[in-house]
Formats: structure tokens, C-alpha cells, sequence
């Protein structure tokens, strides 16, 4: 194998393909990348088992075509250590050997056979389409609320919901649940399952370009997607979460008797002030609503207290106070993409639900204040 | 006499040579020969010394270079603090099994309660054999035990037949029993207080049992109250498990590499189970979970992982020192000789602010209550009485 590479369009493929490789595995293979050459591509691949990613970078002149397979650390630090324009990679058994301007690096590689063979998208029967900006949206909106832990519901992954052309993306730690409705530019009946966090993130890592058209397949365990068009489509295979996801639709309250409307800054910068003062004791940030304002306070033993007045137009209903940890609420305002966030509230011991539009929702539990 | 609660029997289990012996052990060549634990520079002291060495008047804390003068033969061998500390550590382990009333008093000596528990696990003299076995069993090391109704006698007694003894101090008796030891064995009694001592005739315990108690509290004050009580063999502290945790733990070596994953899994599960009954004993909830894996080949690797909410429940930190081991165990399964696990950043529970949650009510409660029936068991019957099982 012999490849002339733009050396900036292959930076960007390593960083987004590298970042699939395993921190820590004892199985040396693991820990690379596998190029091949195809239809003037040069592919870019990586997995750590459960999840694998494919990519083609087209800035390249193909002299000879053939597979590598080296270290993805030391391919990446060399590529990125460069300020060449072009760098020409050519292989010599399993020895690559980059070549820049004033450069030669050899690195020792492995046999391609012997890694694990990465998924194609060719023989995938499409579940459905989406545009690439509406799915990178609603990942955005979700995925911060997932679990890390593991709990007896499967909650580590972001819940893949759809019917017809609506789809629905849901996210919980147990303690707070986001929802994010969107639609699907093709979809028939119905499907239901469980992406891992981090193949979300991968995925969210090729859809820079929001037109783009994403193709989705999903299989027994499994779920695939192909970013783009012909044969430099990016591809990403993953395991789904196994399990069951718990029964959200029976935690996002409909009975609300409180409702106010902020504007989505102003609210952000009360909760991120009054959080100063609290620490991993007491990490509830108190909201007393009465009338025309809006009082947040916060304690922190031996340290200090905060209270920050906020100014209601529309507050309807009784007076109420409830405690919210202040991280749960400016993780979604960190995240929405509007002007307006909506509160409902009914009780200082029943979840509080902000929504912008129809198509976002976020319950969170209070947190009992004494 | 002060006021006698109800009689205890109070274990003090002290390694003997503890740093010489594991030098000892792990490299056979040593055996039998005089070993020396410290450093060689001009300041080195003596950390342990070996019984072999001992015998040319080479003790603990005497400078390096005055050792190996008394006995030039000495093999010098360099502290290995991590390994000391990882045997330590075992032994702990096979103390908690007999009473969650353990003091460690250092790296190598412990005060054990075993009041109450004679129906379960037999005699005192039983119990400190049993204790003796496991430690030698399990690290092939000898621990000296002194048995006796409180923690002065108790230490007095383990040091009265070493190596690898076993004293026992009965109730009846004891102000005889001891009168005969030099004053100089009592608690609270340093150079000073030892030649003030002297100066008024008092050589030993005895002499310091005929004295009469105002007269001490006049030269002594307050001391003079503790030597009178423990020159007649009275002391009424407590035995008090660890003050301030940082970090609780369990570990095990196994005798061969264990290439089941399965029955690794299994020790985990005891482990956990182990921990949390610690931490809900010391009423602490624990953030961060780790698990320690040790090869044939004695390379170690540790997984870890922190929880949103610190907590105290078995269920809980089984399922993420499960998930922690199967994820190892599904990519890079290598036989195990040493499986550990666990707690720390442990912080009180509770706090000013308690996050409810969406959807884990009713399993926590269950969750809790299952903690709590089970450690009611354990505080009757001992740590092994129940244990969960696998599914």
C-alpha cells in the first residue's frame, strides 16, 4: 500500500476514528487502526468490540492499493506532529513508513488479517432515514441525561423510540429523564431499542454536515448507521444496551397546577450563582415562588449562603417551594436551543417538568430539603 | 476497683517478627538465618529483626550498623512497606471473620473482642487457636495471641510466650498472676515515670499493688490513678474498630491461579458483602468502587468507578463491582491469584439534602431492608452466617 494524504483532512479522520479505540485492552490489535485502500479511498477503522467505526478519507492520491494495521496512538501523534501539507504512508510488510518534507518515521504494524473484522453497511436492511442535523439535535438534548451507572433498568444508553416517521429519543439517571421528539425523513412501522452512550457520541462526531442523510439499520443486538452517500459513507456498528428501559412515559407528570415561563439566560445565571453555595452536603438549591418573584437560595454548612431574586411575569398558581440540585437544571438549559424554557410544578415532593417546545421535555426529581 | 461490667474476653494478636518473617517466607533461601529488615546507609535503623538474629541481641529500632555488629552474618533485606502492608491487610481480613471488633493497634498487632461469641466459635483458648491456624494456614506466618478480660492483660499476655504462643490470663487470679512483671512492662510507664518509680522502690507490679492508691494520685496525679487500676490487672477500654475510615477493603490470594471466572466472581460477592457490612457499621456511605485483580505473573491492574449517590447498600455496590469484573472478565479473562475489592471516599449519609429519585423507591426500601435482616444475622451468628448467592 501506497497513499499521498492531505495531511489536515487525515488529522480529522484519526481524531474521530481514534477516538473509538480502547483506552485499556491487552489485545494489542485493539489498540489500532486498520487502513485499506478503496475506490480512491483510504478507509480508517477502529473497534473496541462493541463498537466500530468506519470512515473513508477522499483527500488522498491511491499509488498502490492494499491494508495496515499500526498502533492508533503513535499513527495519530506522528500525523498531528507534522506541518506538512501532504504525508505519503507506504507499507513494507507490516512496517508503515510516513514520509514527510524532512521526515521518516517507521512504525512496526500487525498482520490486517488479524483484526476483527469491521462492519459494512452493504447488506443492511434500512429500519429508517434521518437528517443528519435532526438527529445530531436530538442526541444533544438527550444524551447528557443518561446513566453512567448501572442500575436494574438498562438506563446506560439513550432509548431509540420510534413510530411511523416520529422519532423519539429518551435519556434517565433515575433521577432526571430527558425527551427529544423529531422526524424521520423514511420510516414504516415501528422500532424500539437502547444505543450506548458511547456510540452516540461517536455518532454525533460524523454529523457535522446537518444535510446529510443518516441511514439507519437495526439488528437483533445491533444497530448500524451510514453517514453520507457512495462508498465514503462513514459507518458505525454497535452493540445495544441490553435490557429493559424503565417505564418513562409513567414519570412525566400531566397534572401540573404551576406553570412559569423564563427566559432561558436569565434563569441559567440565577441557578449558576445560587449554586456557588452549595457542596456535596447540601447540594439542593432552594426555589420559593410567590407572586411576582422568584426566590433561590442555597446553604453551605461552615461555608456560606446565596439568594438570588428573580423577577415573574407569568407565574401561575400558589405559592410553592421545592429544591432542585442546580447541575440537573443547567445540564438542559446548557443544551436547549431557544430563547423561552417553561416550568410546571405541582408539589415540593413531585417532579418538576421544563419544556421548550412540544418536542422537549425534561422531568427532574426535587431534591428533599430539610 | 472500678465498677466490672460484664466479664469480656479480649484477644491481642500480635505477628511475630512480622517483617523478617514475610522476608523469610517469600524468599526460602532465608530461612533459618539471621534476616535483618532496614536500610544499609549510616542511619539505617533495624525495622524487624528475625528470632535468628535476635538471639545475637539484635532487635527492632537499634541502628543498622550496631545490628550487624552483634551479628555480621545478618542477611540485610530491604522493607517492602506494599507487600507488608498487602499480608496486613489478609490477616485483618481474617480477623474481621472472627469479631466486627477489631483494633488495629499497628501494621501487625490487633485487638480482638470476642465476648459473646463463645457459643459459635468455642472456648476463648478455641478461638485463639482457630485464629493462630487460619493466619499461619492462610500467610504461613505465626501470630503469638494473649487472651485475657482486657486489653492491658491481653497485650501483657501475648508477649509472654513468644514466638507463635498462646497465654491466657483467667479471670480469677490476675492481681498474682502478674505481681512478679517489671514495672517498666506497665502501660504509661516511660523512663521517667519508671525511674520515679524505681526511686521509691517500686520494681514491680506487685510493689505497685501494695502501695496505696492516694498516695500515688499525690505523686502522680491522674497517672497515678491508671497505675494503681492496671498494676492490679484493671483496665476497662474498650476494643474500637477503626476511628476514621478512609477506605475500607477485603482481599484474597488465592493458593493457585484460578482460571474460573465464575468462582473469582464468587470471592468478589463475599467481598462486597463484607465492605457494606463495614460501612453500615460504621454508618458511612461510599462514593468510589474499585476492584483489585492480580495475575500469576504478578501484574496488578485496578478497575474503578464512582457512584451519582454515596451509598451503603450490598445490592448497589455489587452491581457495579459486578459490572466492573464482568467487563474485564468478558474482554481480558487471565487466571486470578489475587481478587479484591474495595469502598472509598466514604461520607456520612444523609446531609442536609436527599435527591429522590423517578423510578428506584421500592427496590431501594427492599434493598434496605434485606441489609438490614441480614446484618441483624451477622451480629448474632458471625460474618459467615449468611451470604448471598449467585445468580
Amino acid at each position: 500500500m501506497k497513499v499521498l494524504c492531505d495531511r489536515a483532512a487525515l488529522v480529522d479522520a484519526l481524531n474521530v476514528v481514534g477516538s473509538v479505540v480502547p483506552n485499556r485492552t491487552p489485545t494489542p490489535v485493539l489498540r489500532c487502526l486498520k487502513l485499506s485502500t478503496a475506490d480512491g479511498l483510504l478507509m480508517l477503522a477502529a473497534t473496541d468490540l462493541e463498537v466500530a467505526l468506519k470512515m473513508g478519507v477522499e483527500q488522498v492520491e491511491i499509488e498502490q492499493t492494499g491494508e495496515a494495521l499500526v498502533p492508533a496512538d503513535k499513527i495519530t501523534q506522528i500525523v498531528r506532529a507534522c506541518d506538512d501539507q501532504t504525508l505519503t504512508l507506504e507499507m513494507e510488510d507490516h512496517t508503515m513508513h510516513i514520509r514527510g518534507a524532512d521526515a521518516h518515521f517507521k512504525i512496526f504494524g500487525f498482520d490486517p488479517s488479524e483484526f476483527p473484522p469491521v462492519v459494512d453497511f452493504d447488506d443492511a436492511t434500512i429500519d429508517c432515514e434521518i437528517a443528519a442535523g435532526v438527529l445530531q439535535s436530538l442526541i444533544g438534548l438527550t444524551l447528557f441525561a443518561a446513566a453512567s451507572e448501572h442500575s436494574r433498568y438498562a438506563i446506560n444508553g439513550v432509548l431509540f423510540d420510534r413510530n411511523k416517521r416520529n422519532l423519539r429519543l429518551i435519556a434517565t439517571d433515575g433521577r432526571r429523564l430527558a425527551m427529544a421528539k423529531g422526524e424521520c425523513l423514511v420510516g414504516e412501522d415501528t422500532t424500539s431499542c437502547i444505543i450506548p452512550s458511547k456510540a452516540l457520541k461517536l455518532i454525533t462526531k460524523l454529523l457535522d454536515d446537518p444535510e446529510a442523510t443518516v441511514r439507519i439499520a437495526v439488528e437483533d443486538n445491533r444497530i448500524r448507521l451510514s453517514v453520507g452517500e457512495g462508498a465514503d459513507a462513514a459507518v458505525l456498528s454497535s452493540s445495544l444496551v441490553e435490557g429493559a428501559f424503565p417505564p418513562f412515559e409513567d414519570v412525566i407528570p400531566s397534572d401540573h397546577d404551576k406553570k412559569v415561563t423564563f427566559d432561558t439566560t436569565t434563569l441559567s445565571s440565577a441557578i449558576r450563582r445560587a449554586a456557588l453555595l452549595t457542596n456535596e452536603e447540601s447540594k439542593g438549591v432552594r426555589l420559593h415562588f410567590e407572586n411576582d418573584s422568584l426566590t433561590l437560595s442555597s446553604r453551605a454548612p461552615e461555608m456560606g449562603e446565596a439568594t438570588v431574586e428573580v423577577k415573574l411575569d407569568d407565574y401561575q398558581g400558589e405559592p410553592l417551594e421545592i429544591g432542585f440540585n442546580p447541575g440537573f437544571i443547567t445540564d438542559a438549559l446548557n443544551v436547549v436551543n431557544s430563547e423561552k424554557i417553561t416550568m410546571e410544578l405541582k408539589a415540593p415532593n413531585k417532579p418538576g417538568v421544563l419544556r421548550t417546545d412540544k418536542d422537549f421535555t425534561y422531568v427532574i426529581m426535587p431534591v428533599n430539603l430539610q | 476497683m472500678v465498677v466490672m461490667d460484664e466479664p469480656r474476653t479480649i484477644l491481642h494478636v500480635d505477628m511475630d517478627a512480622f517483617f523478617a518473617s514475610i522476608e523469610q517466607r517469600d524468599l526460602p533461601e532465608l530461612k533459618g538465618k539471621p534476616v535483618l529488615v532496614g536500610g544499609k546507609g549510616p542511619l539505617a535503623v533495624v525495622a524487624a529483626a528475625s528470632y535468628e538474629a535476635r538471639k545475637f541481641g539484635c532487635r527492632s529500632a537499634q541502628p543498622m550498623a550496631i545490628a550487624l555488629r552483634k551479628c555480621p552474618e545478618a542477611v540485610v533485606a530491604k522493607p517492602r512497606m506494599s507487600r507488608y502492608s498487602e499480608v496486613s491487610q489478609q490477616i485483618f481480613c481474617i480477623l474481621d471473620d472472627f469479631s466486627p471488633l477489631v483494633e488495629p493497634l499497628s501494621i501487625d498487632e490487633a485487638f480482638v473482642d470476642v465476648t459473646g461469641t463463645e457459643r459459635i466459635l468455642g472456648s476463648p483458648r478455641q478461638i485463639a487457636q482457630k485464629i493462630r491456624k487460619r493466619i499461619f494456614n492462610e500467610t504461613g506466618l505465626t501470630a503469638s495471641v494473649g487472651v485475657a478480660p482486657n486489653k492491658f492483660l491481653a497485650k501483657l499476655a501475648s508477649d509472654m510466650d513468644k514466638p507463635d504462643g498462646l497465654t491466657i490470663i483467667e479471670r480469677e487470679g490476675i492481681p498474682q498472676a502478674i505481681a512478679g512483671l517489671a514495672i517498666s512492662r506497665m502501660w504509661g510507664v516511660g523512663p521517667v515515670t519508671e525511674k520515679k518509680l524505681l526511686g521509691m522502690g517500686v520494681k514491680t507490679f506487685g510493689d505497685l499493688q501494695s502501695l496505696p492508691i492516694d498516695e500515688l494520685i499525690k505523686q502522680f496525679g491522674s497517672l497515678g490513678a491508671k497505675l494503681h487500676h492496671l498494676s492490679h490487672g484493671d483496665d476497662s477500654r474498650c476494643v474500637t474498630p477503626e476511628q476514621s475510615v478512609k477506605s475500607i477493603s477485603q482481599e484474597v490470594t488465592f493458593d493457585e491461579d484460578i482460571s474460573d471466572a465464575e468462582k473469582v466472581r464468587d470471592v468478589l460477592l463475599k467481598q462486597v458483602e463484607k465492605v457494606s457490612v463495614r460501612l453500615r457499621k460504621a454508618q458511612l456511605h461510599a462514593r468510589t468502587i474499585t476492584i483489585k485483580i492480580r495475575y500469576g505473573d504478578f501484574q496488578t491492574i485496578t478497575r474503578s468507578m464512582t457512584l451519582n449517590e454515596p451509598s451503603d447498600q450490598t445490592d448497589r455496590l455489587w452491581r457495579e463491582a459486578k459490572n466492573l469484573f464482568d467487563k474485564w472478565a468478558n474482554s481480558n479473562f487471565k487466571p486470578v491469584r489475587l481478587i479484591g475489592m474495595g469502598v472509598s471516599q466514604p461520607s456520612s449519609p444523609g446531609g442536609l439534602s436527599e435527591q429522590m429519585g423517578l423510578f428506584s423507591k421500592p427496590e431501594n426500601e427492599r434493598s434496605k431492608r434485606l441489609d438490614a435482616t441480614t446484618d441483624a444475622i451477622r451480629n448474632k451468628f458471625g460474618l459467615n452466617a449468611i451470604h448471598r448467592g449467585t445468580s
